[in-house]
């Protein structure tokens, strides 16, 4: 697999405009990126819903890392839990 | 005798993913909990005070590293400065193993944001092999590597899941932190056995396993469904049984952690869900040991 074809993917998972594209003529669009004729042909037979539903989680997941809150409390929790030795 | 002949075999060990919510809980039962593993990237941002109470965690129970982030199943290189930092973290915690997914999470300067399954193909066994071996030199230990669950089937696969993974055990050298929620999972979504994938797996090169929940969830038009590792429901009954055919089939300790991420429910649940599998894993221990036991 070439680099080329990789990044293509994470675009498809990231940017939605893309993404639309895309399934609207696959092939079209693969060919527009630059990829090789049997990337093009493995992207044709791509899993349309499966990469619908995993853009939108890792959309949801970039979400949640930017918000930060996770690690906020964590530490919170960390210091709280272990304050008299700190 | 079974029951002693599997002890005597077995120092299986269960413990908890660490969260914020959790920490009261995790150190009130320590006597309960015998291994915490904590998420490497949550540590790495983190103040020299925090790392500090990190340590003293260690003292009282064996914790693992888990990284989320590395990325090691592309084709670039994985992030010099992320393996740093990792190594940075092994050396002061001192786990008893560190762990990470086989999973791309960027390419070229673009983050996917969570683990991506790459394209089934021997390019991406070698590549992922080449990048567990840069870790390894990294760290100064090989990771035990985790099946990732994927809502997509990724394209330009020539291969099955569970024969891209063996060939990347092989390639590698790393063990299989197998998570079995995962496998469960992707049995749903891509209609495979999840026993026929066990049985695919060397399980000399099972060290660990992961247990967690999840949900169905619907596409936009409504039309098809998935099923999600989500980390935020009870482990299902098909994982606790998948455990009791891994008990049957690998003979060395394991560490099994149940990982959850939010929507937490009492302390008390999560260590009934512990005793679940302590005792899924224990069936399956004893009945290999029947099969073992010489007939008369």
């Amino acid at each position: 697999m070439r680099p080329e074809f990789e990044t293509f993917l994470a675009r498809l998972y990231t940017d939605a405009r893309l993404r639309d594209r895309f399934l609207e003529s696959p092939r079209d669009e693969a060919e527009r990126q630059g990829l090789t004729p049997e990337e093009c042909t493995a992207l044709e037979r791509i899993d349309r819903t499966g990469l619908e539903m995993a853009a939108r989680s890792f959309a949801h997941k970039r979400t949640l890392k930017v918000s930060g809150r996770r690690a906020r409390s964590w530490w919170k929790y960390l210091e709280t839990a272990f304050g008299r030795l700190l | 005798m079974a029951d002693v002949e599997a002890r005597e075999d077995t120092t299986d060990r269960f413990g908890l993913t660490w969260q914020p919510a959790l920490a009261a809980g995790i150190l009130a039962n320590l006597e309960r909990i015998d291994v915490v593993e904590v998420i490497a990237e949550e540590q790495f941002d983190a103040p020299s005070r925090a790392v500090r109470a990190l340590e003293t965690l260690a003292h009282q129970v064996p914790l693992l590293v888990h990284g989320v982030a590395l990325g090691p199943a592309s084709t670039a290189a994985v992030d010099a400065r992320r393996l740093d930092r990792l190594a940075r973290l092994v050396d002061r915690v001192e786990p008893a193993f560190w762990s990470e997914h086989l999973a791309c999470v960027r390419a070229g300067d673009i983050e996917i944001g969570h683990l991506a399954a790459a394209p089934r193909t021997g390019a991406t066994i070698d590549a992922t092999a080449a990048n567990l071996s840069r870790a390894a030199a990294v760290v100064g230990s090989r990771p035990m590597v985790e099946n990732i669950a994927t809502l997509m089937d990724p394209p330009a696969s020539d291969r099955s899941e569970v024969e891209w993974i063996s060939s990347v055990l092989t390639t590698s050298g790393c063990d299989l932190l197998l998570d079995l929620h995962n496998v469960h999972a992707n049995s749903l979504n891509f209609g495979f056995d999840s026993i026929a994938y066990l049985d695919c797996l060397d399980p000399d090169r099972i060290g660990a396993i992961h247990l967690a929940g999840g949900c169905w969830i619907d596409d936009a038009a409504g039309a098809e469904r998935r099923y999600l590792d989500d980390h935020l429901h009870d482990v299902p009954d098909p994982v606790y049984d998948l455990l009791v055919e891994v008990g049957a089939r690998v003979r060395r300790p394991l560490t099994v952690i149940l990982e959850r991420d939010g929507r937490f429910p009492p302390m008390g649940h999560l260590l009934w869900q512990l005793d679940r599998a302590r005792a899924a894993l224990a069936e399956g221990r004893l009945r290999a040991a029947a099969l073992r036991r010489p007939r008369f």
